[in-house]
């Protein structure tokens, strides 16, 4: 046993925006090309009519899986408590979305869902006696800014205007495991926590954008030098009011991941699956045929799973092609040919 | 996301009702990886040849509805905009465009989130103006898109 290759369909949204590949074509990319077996999905991407499933829809899905020998293995889930408008959602009815979403991955045959980061464990601890019965595991997904431990060094700013990130979210899920000896929750560690650099799609993106592209360089040049507190502080202070968001900033401004590989350790009998993410596939030097992303750490981590057995999927998730959208198609990246060069490196470090 | 693709480049056009233009219209995807719950979608900030048109003149066309306003859109719980659809951004204007090429200037704004955040309890009180970011789904600029308006049948 080995740890196992998959796709989240996320990967070829800009196909299926364009209409050029439906999940169907997907499925056979994955299986012809990629010589894998695992799908993801974004459930509002893929289902049509979603939140409520057709008897189509499911028989259709159940048919393209066997087709080509596939297996359902994470549902990505979402959480959207401003549905109502004249309410922000509370945690009971915030846990009912979720048992909804359980039921719809469940009959599609999914093993486990992706919950998001800013899901309150309480809201995961509702929805678990539907996950035990239809026998769905929830995992809660480690998202930069997110650490995995709680006394990692602080990578970003976290003042106002950032995510309301909490440290000891991978502890607490731990914790709901153990204490109710669930198996149906567990964690969904996502590879962008082992990015360290900005990617420099993100870059080019904001340097076609910015009003004052010196703002931009003033961010990259002093990310190393300041805390990101001070970095954006004093960006602020020279740059106002054209700034960036916060969050935009912290895209720009990491400096070092926000987990050490070694980390991994303690989660991995906690793993759901895994979130391949990747901005840009580029060749390495020196070694034609082999792929990398520069921005993020995948061999480390990779020793660390093998180490200690991980034997679940990763998904690719490809995330670059949002920052190529704002010019003429001509510049659209190709998302097909960076997931196969994503798996190309997935499957040398994989290795025998 | 999708900054020169959220507007289809052939839709711009008049609108007319009972003989009279009322204004004009464009197709419209959502900007973002993901559908979203209807009444996420908070209008746009929309500007064409210099010319501002707030949220109160526009509505929206999805789900083979007829065209509704943003208050009403806010109230339709349960309906929602699947990322594959194309929906249609109404904009009253008294004898709508002329002939030619307009420069449209457009954010969108969807409500949608990870989850729970600080902004949503104002939200739900004072949503956002689209415009200023704030509210701005998955493009935080704001995009602009040189249309040339379809000639009429």
């Amino acid at each position: 046993m080995a740890i196992k290759r998959g796709v989240s369909l996320y990967s070829y949204q800009q196909e299926q925006f364009f209409g050029r590949m439906t999940w169907k074509d997907m499925f056979r990319e994955v299986k012809e090309d990629l010589h894998c077996d695992g799908i993801e999905i974004i459930d509002e991407a893929t289902i049509h009519g979603y939140p409520f499933l057709s008897e189509q829809f499911v028989f259709d899905w159940h048919n393209e899986l066997a087709r080509y020998g596939l297996k359902a293995v994470t549902m990505d889930v979402y959480l959207d408590p401003m549905q109502f408008r004249d309410h922000v959602m509370n945690h009971d009815e915030a846990a009912e979305r979720l048992k909804n979403d359980i039921v719809i991955a469940s009959r599609l045959g999914f093993s486990n869902v992706r919950c998001l980061c800013l899901v309150p464990i309480d809201v995961i601890e509702k929805a678990l006696p539907t996950a035990e019965k239809y026998n769905v595991r929830i995992g809660k997904e480690i998202h930069m800014p997110f650490p995995i431990n709680a006394g990692h060094r602080r990578t970003s700013y976290d003042g106002p205007g950032s995510i309301p990130v909490n440290v000891n979210m991978c502890t607490e899920i731990m914790e709901l495991a153990d204490r109710t000896g669930s198996k149906h929750v567990g964690l969904v560690p996502d590879m962008g926590i082992f990015q360290d650099r900005p990617s420099q799609v993100r870059i080019d993106y904001e340097l076609r954008h910015a009003k004052n592209p010196e703002s931009i360089y003033f961010i990259i040049d002093n990310r190393t030098k300041m805390d990101p507190n001070e970095l954006y502080a004093k960006y602020r202070e020279r740059y106002a009011p054209d700034i960036l968001d916060p969050m935009t900033l912290n895209s720009l401004a990491m400096t070092d991941s926000c987990a050490d590989p070694e980390e991994l350790r303690e989660v991995v009998p906690y793993i759901v699956s895994i979130h391949g993410k990747f901005y840009n596939m580029t060749e390495i030097e020196g070694e034609p045929g082999h792929y990398e992303d520069k921005a993020i750490d995948y061999r480390r981590p990779f020793e660390v799973l093998k180490e200690e057995g991980y034997e679940g999927y990763i998904d690719s998730e490809f995330e670059g092609q949002r920052d190529q959208q704002d010019r003429g198609e001509e510049y659209l990246v190709d998302e097909v040919e960076q997931v196969r060069r994503h798996h190309e490196m997935m499957t040398r470090l994989i290795g025998k | 996301m999708f900054d020169q693709y959220m507007v289809r480049k052939d839709s711009l056009e008049n609108v007319t009702e009972g003989g009279r233009t009322t204004g004009f219209r464009m197709g419209v995807r959502i900007a973002d990886y993901r559908g979203c719950f209807l009444p996420l979608h908070n209008g746009y900030y929309l500007e064409v040849d210099g010319v501002f048109y707030p949220r109160e003149q526009q509505k929206f066309a999805i789900n083979g509805k007829a065209p509704r306003s943003f208050a009403e859109i806010s109230k339709a719980v349960w309906e929602h905009w699947d990322f594959d659809a194309e929906g249609m951004l109404y904009v009253e204007k008294e004898g709508g465009l002329a002939p030619g090429e307009h420069v449209v200037r457009i954010q969108q704004s969807v409500l949608a989130s990870y989850g729970y955040m600080p902004m949503q309890e104002e939200w739900v009180k004072n949503p956002p103006v689209p415009g200023g970011g704030a509210g701005s789904g998955k493009t935080h600029v704001v995009c602009e898109y040189h249309l040339m308006l379809k000639e009429e049948n």
